[in-house]
């Protein structure tokens, strides 16, 4: 369980995260939906440790990780795929999808185990291991972050706003991607940012309304979607 | 006709590699940690200073041939003494600050350097030539040159060439580029950002006192040597693009041979070379040869 208690967070003298509780299970697809500046990725940004809380907790499985540096959560097995991918261009799509392993000096078995998973799961970038990432197009790199956030992260997977962007056909293929995720590591816990949640209807289990800060769950899931987004 | 211009391409190209020494590690520190680190030229200042020491010790005590182990021993001294040190207590506080602030505190460290360098090893000029002599002359085209010269040039391409592999192959040099690229993502999938500066600057500090300490049995050794590195340096950098190997290298080459040239044919001229080639490059491309706007790897 991945559980932020009254989460206060300040950027640029504002309040961006207002006392925000809320809780991704493992085994769970929880979907944060909020439109642009409500404070989506703030609260990726602020589980990852990237940004300094001025009040609450961050528990993992009950530990507080106010003390876990960002470098150490990744070793914790939370995986996190930003909006804009953030890959290096100028290196191979393998060698990117390798950098955590690299990091995190993980065995050479595990090295390939965790590569042939990511792979099996995603065979659109298996083709493309020798390219580049720079020369990817903008969905392409969407799904090798995904595939470096899994190298990563066993436990959950943050994915920020995996749509913004895409194309509709690739939208919908990383939807149905998404979905076969959730049956090939069924205890992962994802937690993804959405402004427009509906390719996610599939596999959702917990809908979290984000609005100035504040999280209000959604209790009624199907169908309220589209009232949320508004 | 060729053989007159051997002695100029030769003087450039060992000129080239002292240079290229201090300008990759600057440029390493840089594209690492985000700050241009004023005081760099006081490790090629001590560099040199310790290993004319140590070498001085050494041929005084009968082991001639050891005293060229001081050339490589010393930079590794200098480097685990002050590189950790430095970063974790002085560096590490301007990281993300205002340039001008950075500008500020190294320029203090250089001058702190440059203090205790005097306190320790005085203002006298020590010279200390065994290698050059340990190493014997080559003739080419008629012209005597010292072999050690000519080692340097190697030493030089292999360092440059060591570096690039290092940041391709190894497990540390990968890490190190991928802060260069993104210092926030390398975070977040498991890179310890702040050991990999302490890496990173040690290393720049290394090959700072390398270039010094290889210079040393060449030069007269004596104060003002870690300010003439740092500007050279600066230079050197600029032209290739800060952040950038290859274009240290290139940058490195291309003022060498200028230098060469003008204490062959216009020796009035040969101080100011350097920064004619500087304004001459940065005029056409303000980032340096190899540079671009945002660009970030190394």
């Amino acid at each position: 369980m991945l559980r932020l208690e009254k989460v206060r967070v300040r950027f640029h003298d504002q309040l961006v995260l207002r006392d925000v509780s809320m809780k991704a299970a493992s085994s769970r697809t929880t979907v944060l939906i909020g439109r642009n500046g409500a404070g989506k990725t703030t609260t990726l940004r602020s589980i990852m440790g990237l940004l300094p809380l001025e009040d609450g907790r961050i528990l993992f499985d009950d530990f507080d990780l106010a003390t876990v540096p960002v470098h150490d959560r990744a070793r914790l097995g939370i995986g996190y795929a930003p909006e804009d991918r953030r890959l290096i261009s100028d290196v191979s799509v393998e060698d990117n999808l390798l950098l955590p392993a690299v990091a995190l000096s993980f065995a050479a078995f595990e090295r390939k185990r965790r590569l042939d998973e990511i792979y099996a799961l995603l065979p659109e970038i298996a083709v493309t291991r020798k390219r580049a990432a720079g020369v990817l197009s903008g969905g392409q790199g969407k799904i090798v972050a995904l595939g470096r956030a899994l190298m990563v992260g066993t436990r959950y997977v943050l994915l920020d706003e995996p749509f913004q962007g895409l194309a509709p056909v690739l939208a919908l293929s990383y939807a149905d991607t998404l979905a076969r995720l959730r049956q090939t590591r069924p205890s992962l816990g994802l937690l993804i940012t959405e402004s427009t949640p509906k390719l996610l209807e599939k596999i959702v289990d917990s809908s979290l309304l984000i609005e100035r800060g504040e999280v209000t769950e959604l209790t009624k899931l199907i169908g309220s979607h589209t009232a949320a987004a508004q | 006709m060729f053989a007159n211009y051997v002695p100029v391409i030769v003087d450039g190209l060992v000129d080239a590699a002292l240079i290229f020494f201090v300008a990759v590690g600057l440029t390493l520190v840089f594209s690492v940690a985000r700050v241009l680190n004023v005081a760099h030229g006081s490790f090629y200042a001590l560099g040199a200073y310790l290993s004319v020491v140590i070498g001085m010790w050494l041929t005084g005590h009968g082991w001639i041939v050891a005293s060229l182990a001081a050339l490589l021993l010393s930079p590794i001294l200098i480097a685990v003494a002050l590189g950790p040190l430095i970063e974790r207590t002085l560096l590490r506080w301007t990281y993300g600050r205002p340039e001008a602030l950075q500008i500020l505190v190294t320029f203090g460290l250089f001058l702190v350097l440059e203090d205790m360098q005097k306190l320790i090893f005085g203002v006298e000029p020590y010279s200390q030539d065994t290698a050059v002599q340990l190493f014997g002359v080559s003739h080419i085209s008629g012209i005597v040159y010292p072999n050690y010269q000519l080692l340097l040039i190697v030493l030089a391409i292999m360092v440059g060439i060591g570096l690039r592999l290092m940041l391709r192959q190894t497990r540390i040099g990968k890490l190190i580029a991928a802060v260069v690229a993104d210092q926030e993502m390398a975070q977040t999938i498991g890179i310890d950002v702040s050991r990999i500066f302490v890496l990173a600057f040690t290393l720049g500090v290394l090959l700072a006192a390398l270039g010094g300490a290889l210079a040393s049995p060449m030069i007269g050794v004596a104060p003002g040597l870690g300010a003439e590195a740092i500007v050279l340096a600066f230079a050197v950098a600029a032209i290739g693009g800060l952040g950038q190997i290859e274009g240290a290298a290139l940058a490195a080459i291309l003022v060498g041979l200028t230098r060469a040239s003008a204490i062959y044919w216009a020796p009035e001229f040969q101080p100011v070379v350097p920064y004619l080639v500087m304004v001459a490059v940065l005029l056409v491309r303000p980032y340096g040869l190899f540079g671009s706007v945002g660009l970030r790897r190394i």
